[in-house]
């Protein structure tokens, strides 16, 4: 304590000094100024680094792309947002945001399109594959510790590596998966792959979606085991008691109570997978798959400050409206 | 799977059952016994899931130690583990793995200490604007990096405020970081402040601790696996982290490029300076840190994901 005593002073001790001012005056604040005062180096952290950027980002992309030295050119309102939407502005992106054409080269190279396929196909497959791989979990058997370990590796290392894991994999002639035009692989022959599949966009895609179900089913099986085992196992021993198969059980008892939380964790996923970025760019490349965060990205580099901010807020926009569409059903389904 | 050749009993096998492969004696008894279909379904699952979950590290193990000139077999012919020495000669390595872990120790540091104290205020203190607030940090988490990002590299690279430059410094990486992975950490340690009994506090008060004394003596250690399991989540959200980690320095180890700046650099630097086996190598030298926590701090991985995404 940095108190600093008076010459002479009585053994009981006059409490005074920085220190003992502050704690007293902490003592003597109410709960709600207490709890203000905590929770400000908090909230000053996110309101510099997460709430000014992102009303700034909205502030920047009403300004149009700059064409000389400054950052942004004059204010335009909605327009970089018209622009974007109507395709005015696709000649200029690095990749149209919306498809030009029904065809499915176009629908790949466009950044909405491209990044909602990715996320409802790897969705889908992650909820499909992590509620197996709970059931299985659940189960009681030798090793499961070691079972469970091998199931979170994968969601544990970083996208980087992951990305790395799956470029080499279907490097071709390098891995077994993709093979040369002399020597075409199993998946080339039946024609699923092409021999430059991460030049491809299709197959590019293809691939980041199957990178992201191996890395991130563990987290929507961990989310529904943990569902599952807030079940009461009585509820188990009573179906089996009136004869239930495990198939019964499973349906009208396990899929019935666990539903809220597959919901929960397929909004938490959905939203992960909306912002793909990482994956891609070690994978196949940002001009391969044009994801929304990569365009952002991508339009950044072309000094296009106000239509990459356009572009980032409309995600963020999409992002937004899907979680409330989650909510309001999460709440319907409730009630 | 399942060949009987003596019987329960110990006698010698004369039925007719013998004539039968074992495969459809199987099957008949699967129809008498269901439980056992099911058992056999539960084992060919669990199969499945191991090797699909481990093989592509396998892969990256096989192409590490392949030496160039020997083909890529399931089992390697030849071993050259010289591949993983190569890593580091090849570029400043070890730099990037330090860079890596100084960031998301730092990030993990800073997130523990402020979500401790915003997890007290909303796990245990009663005031207005509590539950707005709590949604306003939950709405955080839910926007893509790339909505923070333009503003935030203009600030870092000194647009904004002049003098202030942090991009290629800790500090581009760190901060962001902090400020995306608080949230999870908050509703972490709300959960686990939130069940620690009134009584200790009121004690450790009666006792004469300070206000801030009671949560950092008391609370605080008493909630430790909570903390715990908060730490563990931020360190690999960190070090796993692409987004910034990538676009907040110029990829140089020298000015703080993480893993991301190492990896992407022996990759982009091509087939013929770098070979695929040395990319492999320093994949797998990069999962190490991690391969470790999980393995040690497994539980705390599951306990914590679950609570905090399903607090919501």
């Amino acid at each position: 304590m940095s108190t600093e005593q008076p010459t002479g002073s009585a053994p009981r001790r006059e409490r005074s000094g920085p220190y003992v001012a502050v704690v007293r005056w902490m003592e003597n604040l109410s709960e709600t100024q207490y709890a203000y005062l905590l929770l400000t180096p908090a909230f000053l952290l996110l309101g510099a680094i997460a709430f000014w950027p992102l009303v700034s980002t909205f502030q920047l992309s009403l300004f149009a792309d700059s064409l000389g030295q400054a950052s942004v050119g004059e204010f335009i309102g909605l327009g970089n947002y018209v622009a974007i939407l109507t395709g005015e502005r696709t000649a200029l992106l690095p990749s149209p945001f919306l498809p030009q054409s029904l065809t499915v080269g176009a629908m790949f190279n466009s950044a909405l399109a491209v990044t909602v396929v990715f996320t409802v196909i790897s969705v889908f497959f992650e909820t499909i594959i992590g509620f197996v791989q709970a059931l299985v979990l659940d189960q009681n058997f030798r090793g499961r510790r070691w079972v469970r370990v091998a199931i979170i590796l994968p969601w544990a290392i970083p996208i980087v590596v992951q990305g790395m894991i799956f470029f080499l994999m279907f490097q071709p002639n390098l891995g077994f998966l993709v093979g040369t035009s002399d020597n075409p692989a199993f998946l080339n022959q039946i024609g699923l792959l092409t021999t430059t599949p991460l030049a491809n966009a299709q197959d590019a895609t293809m691939i980041v979606i199957v990178a992201d179900v191996w890395k991130t089913t563990a987290f929507m099986a961990l989310l529904i085991l943990a569902g599952m085992q807030s079940i009461d196992r009585s509820l188990y021993d009573v179906a089996k008691v009136a004869g239930a198969s495990p198939w019964q059980r499973f349906k009208y008892i396990t899929f019935p109570i666990i539903l809220p939380t597959v919901m929960v964790a397929m909004l938490f996923r959905t939203i992960q997978a909306m912002r793909i970025y990482g994956l891609i760019e070690t994978v196949a490349g940002c001009t391969t798959v044009p994801s929304l965060s990569c365009l952002v990205i991508t339009t950044f580099n072309n000094r296009m400050l106000g239509s990459s901010a356009t572009v980032a807020f409309i995600t963020a926009a999409i992002i937004a409206a899907i979680v409330s569409v989650y909510i309001v059903g999460y709440a319907r389904g409730d009630v | 799977m399942n060949d009987d050749t003596t019987r329960p009993d110990g006698g010698v096998q004369t039925e007719p059952e013998l004539k039968r492969g074992p495969f459809q004696r199987w099957i008949n008894r699967s129809i008498d016994d269901p439980e056992r279909a099911y058992r056999a379904m539960f084992y060919v699952a669990t199969g499945f899931f191991l090797v699909t979950t481990l093989f592509p590290f396998y892969f990256l193990l096989v192409l590490a130690v392949t030496p160039e000139a020997a083909g890529l077999q399931l089992v390697p012919a030849a071993f050259d583990f010289g591949v993983f020495l190569d890593v580091f000669r090849q570029i400043n390595f070890l730099r990037y793995m330090f860079n890596s872990l100084v960031l998301a120790l730092t990030t993990t540091a800073i997130v523990l200490l402020l979500s401790s104290l915003a997890g007290y205020v909303f796990g245990r203190l009663e005031f207005p604007g509590r539950t707005p607030l709590m949604l306003l940090v939950l709405a955080i988490s839910y926007f893509p990096p790339a909505a923070f990002f333009v503003p935030l590299y203009q600030l870092f690279t000194g647009n904004v405020i002049q003098g202030l430059v942090l991009y290629n410094t800790p500090g581009a990486m760190i901060l962001p970081f902090s400020s995306l992975f608080m949230p999870l950490s908050i509703f972490i340690l709300t959960t686990f402040y939130g069940q620690i009994p009134d009584g200790l506090e009121d004690a450790a008060r009666v006792e004469g601790t300070t206000r801030l004394g009671a949560l950092f003596r008391v609370i605080v250690p008493l909630s430790a696996p909570g903390v715990a399991t908060a730490g563990v989540l931020t360190f690999i959200a960190v070090y796993n982290e692409f987004f910034f980690s990538q676009l907040m320095n110029n990829g140089q180890p020298e000015n703080w490029a993480p893993i991301v700046g190492g990896l992407l650099q022996l990759q982009r630097a091509g087939q013929f300076q770098v070979t695929y086996g040395i990319m492999a190598a320093g994949s797998i030298i990069a999962v190490v840190p991690v391969a470790i926590l999980v393995v040690v701090a497994q539980e705390k991985i599951v306990s914590g994901l679950t609570a905090g995404a399903l607090k919501e």
